[in-house]
């Protein structure tokens, strides 16, 4: 029944672990996925910016070619040039345009005329032809459109390019205008602060040269650069870009180690979870096996166990106790006084019992107490009761401890039976023994009687001459033998004699309190009472206390033996005293079956008896010693039934 | 002594006293005797009559001067008395071989009844013992050849089978049964059986 239970704990337990190594998982690729979406931004920037400088560069290269163009046929123009003409070659040639110089060429590709004028400076490195190229020029003628040239060194470490722009007027080729651009005042010059702010821009020649770059400052880091071709104006230039180092950006690095921190301390908290868990555990097995085992010793103890809480109500009986009384635990528990096991014909004696008990528990060798099973049977139980004192050290109850010991008792009661019995009979075997003899020796002289009176008789009969002397001495012989049966018998009464009272005088109540006294202890144990009424200021009169008091003692306890079989309620033995006149009269009643009048008629007489471990010796005795005292002993019925046995002695005045 | 009598054995003085005047008025002769130890002390075998004896005794008791007699081969019928009727040890003696067991106090004359009872068993006891010996004195002069043809007598064989068994003749065992009828004093086989009853020969 357990195994199911314990089979989902074992993966609950686990999910909090997997839980954590997921959401680990989560916060590392949300970081990572965080860190590669702001590459890819900055890529993104990164590209966009440079598309927009290469957008921005090929239209101020386009603009530049085509105003190159419009003032193309007025430069060419014959006589002095036009203002405006002027106004535009200036304009052209601002520092932010790149340009460094215009030349025009006429249709045969001679110069005709440059801005600022041509110097040698220009030429240095120019070894590979004659500036403006011709090469170029004729290119531009061919395809009528403007043509870029290759990059060149100048003097100044600068490198210049040209730019050929093929001039028609009325369809015809007119010449050339050439735009000189120097490529450090283009890069420099041409691109916004914001720009060279972020990149460095450098171009490099078909070799990788860095040829021309805004700045001299080297970039810190590789990781974002773009290389394009720096088309126009081509041949193999390219242009080179790469991002400085961005700003650090602190939120998010900030949110991943804060991210990093608590998972670190969530980590940290589970694993500490963990332990406690695992101690928490570990000590509730233990609690379990603990208990386990408790449970174990209460379930195979023998004896009943029984725990109740100040009112009396039972709060626990263990399996032992339920298989005594044949009651279910669910049957008990919560039952308040009386108890379904109760005895119902001890219900008083087991409420008094009950009430010590929660006045200041049992004494320490238990109490004795007949209870009664579910199915009827009696049960002797030996119950030892100590206050149930809780973890606070509060009195809350009590427990009791509950034997059976109802073969004992019988067992007891058995052999107590036995050795009354054994009693008896040793006593019937003495008086046995005692009648034998005496018959014995009654028989001697009876004989001899008989066999004297046999011969005389004979005598008589035989027709013979009576010898006068002779059968008076016979006769004298049988007479005493006659005398020696007489003999016999005055013995045996002088045996009796000697047990005459010695009289002296006596308080008849404080014979009768020894008395009770001396019963008190065999009353108790057969659950029986001994209650008296003693009249005050009897007179004192002369008796054998001894006697009186074994008249009262063989009295309590033929009632006692009468109300054997009655509930406890009718076990009392009551003695009364009362004077009547010059008698002193003790009463003593029982409440048992009372005496049928055949009984009634032979109770006095020896050896008659209604007990079988009687002798029948009880009440005659009795008689005898109230005659001895010259008192009376009789009998009534008890008007509350039973029977009243009546001594009545003689007061003496005196 | 050597009369038969009855031989009282009681230590009651009066009892024995009583007894004796009871016997004495039936004319049966009796001896008495104050205790077991004084009748064992003066008893002699050829004793004739028989034995009252009290169980309870001061002294050695009834029934061991019984076990005593019987020690001694007495063949003396013995007759207890007894104050109170003890019937195992009564059963017990009479088991023994005692002739009777009477209570005291003794009704009439029950005792001396039984007594004469006792006294004509003992009689006739001593007279089978005498015919006895009369039979055996005749046996021994019987020869031994004879004694071979008495037994096949005995067994009720004829003549003719006897002289078969034997290997003689009829007339010699015709002579031989003769012989014996004579020396035995008897006229038949039939007489002759009787006769040997009881006896070894």
């Amino acid at each position: 029944m357990d195994k199911p239970a314990a089979a989902p704990a074992v993966w609950q337990l686990r999910l909090p672990y997997l839980s954590l190594v997921l959401f680990l998982a989560t916060i590392a690729a949300l970081v990572w996925l965080t860190r590669s979406y702001d590459e890819e931004n900055q890529r993104t920037t990164l590209i966009s910016d440079v598309l927009w400088m290469e957008q921005n560069m090929r239209f101020h290269l386009d603009r530049n070619a085509a105003q190159l163009a419009q003032i193309g046929p007025e430069l060419l123009a014959e006589g002095e040039r036009q203002p405006s003409t002027d106004a535009s070659l200036r304009q052209l040639l601002r520092a932010e345009s790149g340009l460094a110089r215009i030349i025009w060429l006429n249709a045969e590709g001679r110069i005709q005329g440059a801005v600022p004028p041509l110097s040698d400076a220009h030429l240095i490195g120019e070894s590979r032809g004659s500036v403006p190229s011709d090469s170029m020029f004729r290119l531009g003628r061919a395809i009528g459109r403007p043509v870029y040239g290759p990059a060149y060194e100048v003097a100044g470490g600068d490198y210049h390019f040209e730019v050929h722009v093929p001039l028609y007027a009325e369809g015809a080729f007119t010449g050339a205008a050439v735009g000189v651009y120097s490529l450090q005042s283009l890069v420099v010059r041409e691109l916004p602060w914001w720009f060279s702010e972020r990149y460095r821009v450098a171009v490099e020649d078909a070799d990788g040269r860095e040829i021309a770059a805004k700045s001299k400052v080297g970039p810190l880091s590789s990781a974002h650069e773009y290389r394009m071709a720096f088309d126009p104006p081509g041949h193999g230039l390219s242009m080179h870009i790469t991002a400085y180092r961005g700003e650090t950006r602190w939120i998010p690095v900030l949110l991943i180690a804060s991210l990093v921190l608590l998972s670190g301390i969530i980590v940290w908290s589970v694993w500490q979870l963990r332990r406690q868990l695992a101690r928490r555990q570990a000590a509730e097995q233990a609690l379990l096996k603990e208990s386990a085992f408790r449970q174990a010793m209460e379930d195979s103890l023998l004896t009943g166990l029984r725990a109740r809480d100040l009112n009396g109500r039972i709060t626990y009986v263990n399996p032992a106790f339920c298989r005594m009384v044949g009651y279910t635990a669910a049957e008990l528990v919560g039952r308040t006084p009386p108890m379904p096991y109760w005895d119902p014909e001890h219900a008083e004696r087991t409420q008094e019992l009950h009430e010590m008990i929660m006045a200041g528990g049992t004494p320490l060798e238990g109490i004795e107490v007949r209870l009664r099973r579910k199915d009827g049977q009696r049960l002797d139980a030996l119950v030892f009761e100590a206050p149930l004192i809780d973890s606070q050290g509060a009195h809350s109850g009590w427990m009791g401890s509950v034997l059976d010991i109802t073969e004992q008792k019988r067992a007891q009661e058995l052999a107590r039976q036995q050795e009354e019995r054994l009693q008896a009979t040793s006593r019937l075997i003495t008086m046995g023994e005692m009648a034998s003899t005496l018959a014995h020796e009654l028989n001697q002289p009876l004989a001899a009687i008989a066999s004297y009176n046999s011969g005389c008789i004979n005598r008589l009969e035989s027709g013979r001459e009576i010898d006068r002397a002779e059968l008076r001495e016979v006769h004298a012989r049988l007479g005493r033998q006659a005398q020696r049966a007489g003999e016999i018998i005055r013995r045996v009464h002088d045996f009796v004699r000697r047990s005459e009272p010695k009289r002296i005088p006596v308080d008849i109540n404080a014979i009768i309190r020894d008395a009770v006294e001396l019963i008190e202890a065999d009353a108790r144990k057969r659950r029986m009472r001994v209650s008296t009424e003693l009249a005050a200021r009897l007179p004192e009169i002369d008796a054998d206390p001894v006697m009186i008091e074994q008249i009262i003692v063989n009295l309590v306890r033929n009632g006692m033996d009468a109300m054997r079989d009655n509930p406890p309620a009718r076990r009392t033995v009551h003695i009364l005293t009362r004077q009547e006149d010059d008698l002193l009269v003790v009463r003593v009643a029982d409440l048992g079956c009372g005496i049928p009048p055949d009984t009634a008629r032979r109770l006095f007489e020896p050896f008659f008896t209604t007990k079988q471990e009687g002798m029948g010796m009880g009440l005659n005795i009795c008689r005898s010693i109230a005659e001895l005292h010259r008192g009376r002993l009789g009998f009534e019925p008890n008007p509350e039934g039973g029977t009243i046995f009546i001594l009545s002695l003689p007061v003496e005045p005196a | 002594m050597n009369q038969a009598c009855a031989h009282i054995i009681d230590d009651d003085e009066a009892i024995r006293d009583a007894l004796e005047w009871q016997f004495r008025t039936r004319g049966v002769a009796c001896t008495l005797w104050p205790g077991a130890e004084a009748f064992l002390a003066a008893w002699q075998a050829e004793w004739q009559g028989c034995i009252v004896l009290d169980i309870r005794m001061g002294g050695m008791s009834g029934l061991e001067c019984f076990d005593a007699l019987l020690a001694r081969d007495c063949r003396m019928p013995v007759i207890f008395i007894t104050g109170h009727g003890d019937v195992p040890m009564a059963v017990g003696a009479l088991k023994k071989g005692a002739f009777d067991f009477i209570e005291k106090p003794f009704s009439d004359n029950e005792l001396i009844t039984v007594v004469e009872k006792a006294l004509a068993a003992d009689a006739e006891r001593q007279r089978a013992a005498a015919d006895r010996e009369t039979v055996e004195a005749r046996l021994a002069t019987v020869t031994a050849r004879e004694r071979e043809v008495m037994a096949l007598i005995l067994e009720g064989k004829f003549n003719k089978v006897i002289a078969d068994d034997l290997n003689i003749s009829m007339r010699t065992v015709e002579a031989h049964r003769a012989k014996i009828f004579d020396k035995m004093g008897v006229r038949s086989a039939v007489e002759l059986a009787q006769m040997l009853t009881g006896i070894r020969y």
